[in-house]
């Protein structure tokens, strides 16, 4: 069997991908390509990015569909993927006696790398996630943030195709939470190992990622580049001093698309600058202030999951 | 400019383009590490002296029986004061039975409790391949005491010219090996199907104790007060194990229990269906279980 290794190809690619566990359908008819660099997969627990990541990963057999990695099909040939394959799970739990380096060089190994090299590829990852100095302290002696980044170093060992981290910031507090997220873009782009990393924060997705996959009730809401999905209607962003109500009647009459949001008005329509000038200055409102407005990925998720 | 003989530390993140073994190598890998695991290799003195003790069982009888044959004077007699090495298995079935209870489940049950077994999972392993590393390493060290006192035994008889003629030895060492390999894995089988039931280690070492003794007490007392068939009495492990030494060695059967009226070939039945029921036990659990991902 041969790999996809083009430059070109996606990682990964799903097409009709069904997965039910008894009565609960987790994947309803998922497509999905995941394309190189580092893609996020957004969705609130339960959208199925778990059982996504577990499909990619070919822990679990989907119900219908056809679904690549790497350029393999995962339920047939899930050895050959994961061979490939880094991955940091969610869950926190690891051998608390084991030092930091037996268990990283022990996963390396693993992975099929002998074990003279495995001992200075673990002790190297450790240093690159920033635990050096604390590579032979036992695991369970370590910070959570700590045993994010043992993970971490364990997901990129070996030297991976793909790594893929489900929720890595989880019981993180803000500092180490954008460390973790600096060394996740930095192995994105410096290392060139391809990252899927799955998240419900938004703004972690959307600092780090060149890609986001959006799931909802497991299906693709959305999908793209981070500049695809932002570009669209923009608009404008308008706060006045009250009288909001008849300044969005006023845009409205005029063809303009109004929308109310807290106490801002975001209009939407071709040229609307001229209109919004002159419908304030008939009403005689005060202007706090006129902005373009810029789609962040929240109001992509937001419009996306209604 | 730099100073003479200096040198860059930090050379950043360096793929790696070195030989990679072929994924069979992990089940070898998870063995030796499981092998380490439960032996207590660089791990902490509590965690040795189970598998010491289990050791010492099937060792000592066998070295003082060398002390005794090489320092006394007087001939010593095999079945009289020296073991049969069908009486030896007595010791080594109490090793295993020991290792089978207390220490094999940490092959298992670490790996659910700690997460480990999602991180092998999610590598070049899958169940079959995780199950075979997990109960190679069990059977191995069991074979260590199952296998390596009763042949020191047979060098140490016939280097005394106590034991067969040196044309009888390839026989004897093959019954050595039957017994021995039938024996761990039949221990290795029931130790790793319970283990497989809970993530526990002091649970399973109970639940295994209690199936490696009840079950025969239970029976000898249906057999001998309530006239239930002497087949029942395979239901007894050590009673089964210890019969089967004695009918490969071809020695008396027991003469006290009721496992002894029970032919050589249900014997060997027995010692089979225990062996598979263990296996099965251990094979359809990790089925059931959901790698955590």
């Amino acid at each position: 069997m041969e790999p996809a290794d083009s430059q070109a190809a996606p990682v990964a690619r799903a097409h009709g991908v069904v997965k039910h566990y008894g009565a609960t359908v987790a994947l309803d008819g998922l497509d999905v390509e995941l394309g190189r660099g580092v893609t996020g997969l957004l969705g609130s627990n339960g959208a199925g990015k778990t059982t996504l990541i577990s499909l990619l990963l070919g822990l679990r057999r989907r119900d219908a569909g056809s679904l690549t990695v790497l350029g393999h099909d995962p339920q047939t040939a899930g050895i050959e993927v994961r061979e490939r394959i880094g991955y940091g799970p969610e869950h926190h739990n690891l051998p608390a006696e084991v030092q930091a380096q037996d268990l990283v060089r022990h996963l390396t190994e693993l992975h099929g790398i002998p074990p003279r090299s495995a001992i200075q590829r673990a002790s190297d990852a450790l240093w690159q996630v920033g635990l050096g100095e604390e590579r032979l302290r036992p695991v369970g002696t370590m910070s959570t943030g700590q045993r994010q980044r043992v993970k971490l170093a364990s997901a990129i060992a070996h030297d991976p195709a793909l790594v893929l981290l489900d929720e890595p910031t989880d019981g993180l507090d803000p500092v180490q939470r954008d460390d973790m997220l600096s060394l996740i873009r930095r192995i994105g782009s410096e290392f060139g190992i391809d990252i899927v990393i799955s998240s419900h924060h938004l703004e972690e997705v959307e600092r780090i990622c060149d890609a986001v996959v959006i799931l909802d009730g497991g299906r693709v809401i959305r999908s793209g580049t981070l500049t695809e999905l932002r570009r669209g209607e923009e608009g404008l962003l308008v706060e006045v001093d009250g009288g909001h109500d008849e300044l969005a009647g006023r845009l409205r009459a005029a063809g303009l698309t109004v929308e109310l949001v807290a106490e801002s008005l975001v209009v939407v329509g071709a040229e609307p600058h001229d209109l919004v000038r002159d419908a304030i200055a008939d009403l005689g409102l005060g202007l706090r202030r006129l902005e373009p407005r810029r789609r962040t990925l929240e109001d992509v998720y937001l419009e996306a999951s209604g | 400019m730099s100073e003479p003989g200096a040198r860059i530390y930090d050379v950043g993140y360096r793929s790696y383009d070195g030989e990679r073994r072929d994924p069979w190598w992990a089940v070898v890998t998870v063995a030796l590490h499981a092998v380490q695991r439960v032996l207590g290799l660089r791990r902490s003195f509590r965690h040795k002296v189970l598998p010491g003790l289990a050791i010492v069982i099937a060792f000592l009888p066998a070295i003082v029986s060398l002390v005794l044959a090489v320092v006394l004077e007087e001939k010593l007699e095999i079945g009289d004061e020296l073991f049969t090495y069908g009486d030896y298995y007595f010791f080594v079935m109490s090793a295993v039975a020991l290792f089978a209870a207390f220490v094999a489940p940490e092959a298992l049950c670490t790996d659910r409790r700690t997460g480990m077994l999602g991180m092998y999972l999610a590598g070049p392993l899958d169940r079959g391949r995780y199950l075979l590393a997990k109960a190679a390493a069990v059977t191995g060290v069991m074979l260590l005491m199952t296998l390596a006192p009763p042949l020191f035994l047979m060098s140490a008889y016939a280097v005394e010219g106590l034991g067969p003629a040196s044309s009888e030895l390839p026989e004897l060492a093959l019954r050595i090996l039957a017994t021995g390999l039938a024996m761990a894995a039949l221990f290795a089988a029931v130790g790793l199907g319970v283990a497989s039931l809970t993530t526990r280690k002091a649970v399973a070492g109970v639940a295994v104790v209690l199936l490696v003794l009840v079950p025969g007490i239970v029976a000898e007392i249906a057999i001998e007060s309530g006239g239930a068939p002497d087949a029942l009495s395979l239901v007894g492990l050590l009673a089964l194990a210890g019969e089967l030494a004695l009918r490969v060695f071809d020695e008396p059967p027991s003469e006290d229990a009721a496992i002894g009226r029970v032919s050589t070939a249900l014997v060997v039945a027995g010692v089979l269906a225990w062996t598979a029921v263990g296996a099965a036990v251990t094979w359809l659990s990790y089925r059931r279980i959901e790698a955590r991902s």
